[in-house]
């Protein structure tokens, strides 16, 4: 396959102006998923509250911790990787997903990524409603590093939009993919430190941590959430991913965009 | 200056999971596009949809493609819309597309009417602002009335066309691509969907129309084009094409019933 640079510039860069267009999907699949249900989105939510209130007081008392330290420590864990695994497990379906789109006109494949990522921000905004009790339960004051939160969801959607593109391209030609990738993301979540601190782990271990990108991943958005400031080596490894994932993305996606309609 | 160009194109579907099974029904199939096996072992399957076809038109063109299911009259329109993506040979197109094919673009089925007419305008070009001008006007010729307001699921198949012909047709499109668009409607909706079709052509644009009534070809198109196995085998004047086809189909129907009238055969040795 000859890579075709100027059609995938076109793609981005439409997708990028029909704004409009992927803010609506994804408000319309927020709504949709919860129709005639009262709480609606907030469903996930209320999911999430539970596991967190439940996890927290069992796991505090099991590994003799402060429920006060432990509960808001594992909710923005759990925050932050729900947000950074439905962008992967979503990513993985989004042409699958968008294929009532793709078999009836030409469609920016970009537009219909970034309403895949829109759709996880704002079900993440959802989400940030059980943050809220946890943080006034624990006293977590905010301070100038919470303000890192912010350029953290960004840097993180735009890793959504790679993984988008890599994952919705491969996924679509190799199904066997998606099972596998979410699968593997349920394990990863508890090799990852979101239940349990990397410190608690032992000199011996440490590699699970340090070379475990979703870690730096979650920790760029927990940390903040938590009134801390991130450790620079995350921001530093989560920074080298995105480039190269963007660049691994573009070099997949200009030579395999035009035989995703094939595909579906 | 809308303009169609389509020169030598070729399009080939790759078959995935193809089960043995599957494979010896797809060769002994009489109609569809060519299928060929290709690769060590013969393990790739592809299915060419289109080979070498080429085409041109311009402002006023109202092309009609005839022939069999499977002949490649849809997977045409598609490469039209910018769905497939050529394996072979060149297409340029300018103006403005609109496809209308089975549904419209992004229509959901748990959404309302109204908010399917949104999402669906918008994704083909619309904005807010137009699309709330077009409500009045796809209101009154899908006379679907207070239906709008329910999700579109509960519609029936005629409804449903309706709807989206309405959408379709409501944007002023240069380039209509319509398949089969009109085949579940009933008599009156279809006399004023052609009504509405020569509207949109009398300001000189251009659609392309597949379907197997010849009737609807004949009342609407000014061209035509018969495809055989993803071959064109006849274009020109809509009379002279049907006329081609037509006879292809006695012939089919000839051949059929020469196959059913043999004597059946006798059992010999049986006693």
């Amino acid at each position: 396959m000859t890579p075709q640079y100027g059609v995938v510039l076109v793609d981005i860069i439409q997708g990028l102006n029909q704004r409009p267009i992927w803010m609506h999907l994804a408000w319309r699949d927020v709504k949709l998923r919860y129709r005639r249900t009262v709480l609606g989105p907030f469903w996930q939510t209320l999911s999430l509250g539970i596991m967190i209130l439940a996890l927290g007081l069992v796991w505090a008392n099991l590994w003799k911790m402060n429920v006060r330290d432990y509960m808001p420590f594992l909710c923005t864990g759990l925050l932050a990787w729900s947000l950074v695994s439905s962008l992967i497990t979503d990513g993985c379906g989004v042409f699958i997903q968008g294929e009532s789109f793709i078999k009836q006109m030409r469609v920016s494949y970009t537009m219909l990524t970034l309403a895949m990522v829109w759709r996880a921000l704002i079900v993440f905004a959802h989400n940030m409603a059980v943050y809220v009790p946890v943080a006034i339960y624990a006293d977590i004051e905010p301070t100038w590093a919470s303000l890192l939160a912010v350029p953290a969801l960004f840097v993180i959607s735009i890793n959504g939009i790679w993984a988008g593109m890599f994952l919705g391209t491969l996924c679509a030609r190799y199904r066997d993919l998606q099972p596998l990738v979410s699968s593997l993301l349920q394990i990863t979540m508890f090799v990852t430190p979101i239940f349990w601190a990397s410190d608690q782990l032992g000199p011996r271990f440490t590699l699970f941590v340090d070379v475990n990108f979703l870690y730096h991943y979650v920790s760029i958005l927990r940390e903040p959430l938590l009134g801390k400031a991130p450790a620079a080596w995350s921001w530093g490894v989560v920074l080298v991913g995105t480039v190269a994932g963007w660049v691994l993305a573009l070099a997949f996606f200009s030579r395999f965009r035009q035989r995703i309609a094939y595909w579906l | 200056m809308t303009s169609i160009v389509v020169e030598h194109v070729t399009v080939e579907f790759p078959i995935y999971g193809s089960q043995k099974s599957l494979r010896k029904e797809l060769f002994g199939r009489a109609t569809g596009g060519l299928i060929r096996r290709e690769g060590a072992h013969n393990r790739r399957v592809t299915v060419r949809a289109l080979s070498d076809v080429s085409l041109r038109l311009g402002d006023g063109d109202r092309l009609g493609l005839i022939g069999h299911n499977g002949a490649g009259k849809s997977t045409l329109l598609r490469v039209l819309a910018g769905v497939y993506e050529p394996a072979g040979g060149r297409v340029a197109i300018s103006g403005r597309v609109s496809p209308l094919f089975n549904t419209s673009p992004g229509l959901d089925m748990d959404d309302t009417g109204y908010d399917n007419i949104r999402t669906c305008g918008l994704l083909l070009g619309m904005t807010r602002d137009e699309i709330a001008r077009k409500i009045p006007d796809i209101e009154q010729f899908s006379e679907l009335g207070d239906y709008l307001s329910l999700p579109v699921r509960t519609y029936s198949t005629g409804m449903m066309t309706r709807l989206s012909f309405a959408i379709g047709t409501a944007i002023d499109p240069e380039i209509l691509l319509l398949d089969e668009g009109l085949g579940a409607g009933d008599a009156r909706f279809a006399e004023r969907a052609a009504r509405r079709v020569d509207e949109l052509i009398a300001r000189s644009r251009v659609l392309v129309l597949a379907s197997h009534s010849t009737d609807l070809i004949r009342s609407m198109c000014n061209r035509a084009m018969l495809f055989e196995s993803g071959r064109i085998t006849a274009a020109g004047a809509v009379e002279e094409v049907i006329e081609i086809y037509d006879q292809l189909n006695q012939a089919a129907t000839a051949a059929a019933a020469a196959a059913e009238t043999k004597p059946p055969l006798r059992l010999v040795g049986a006693e």
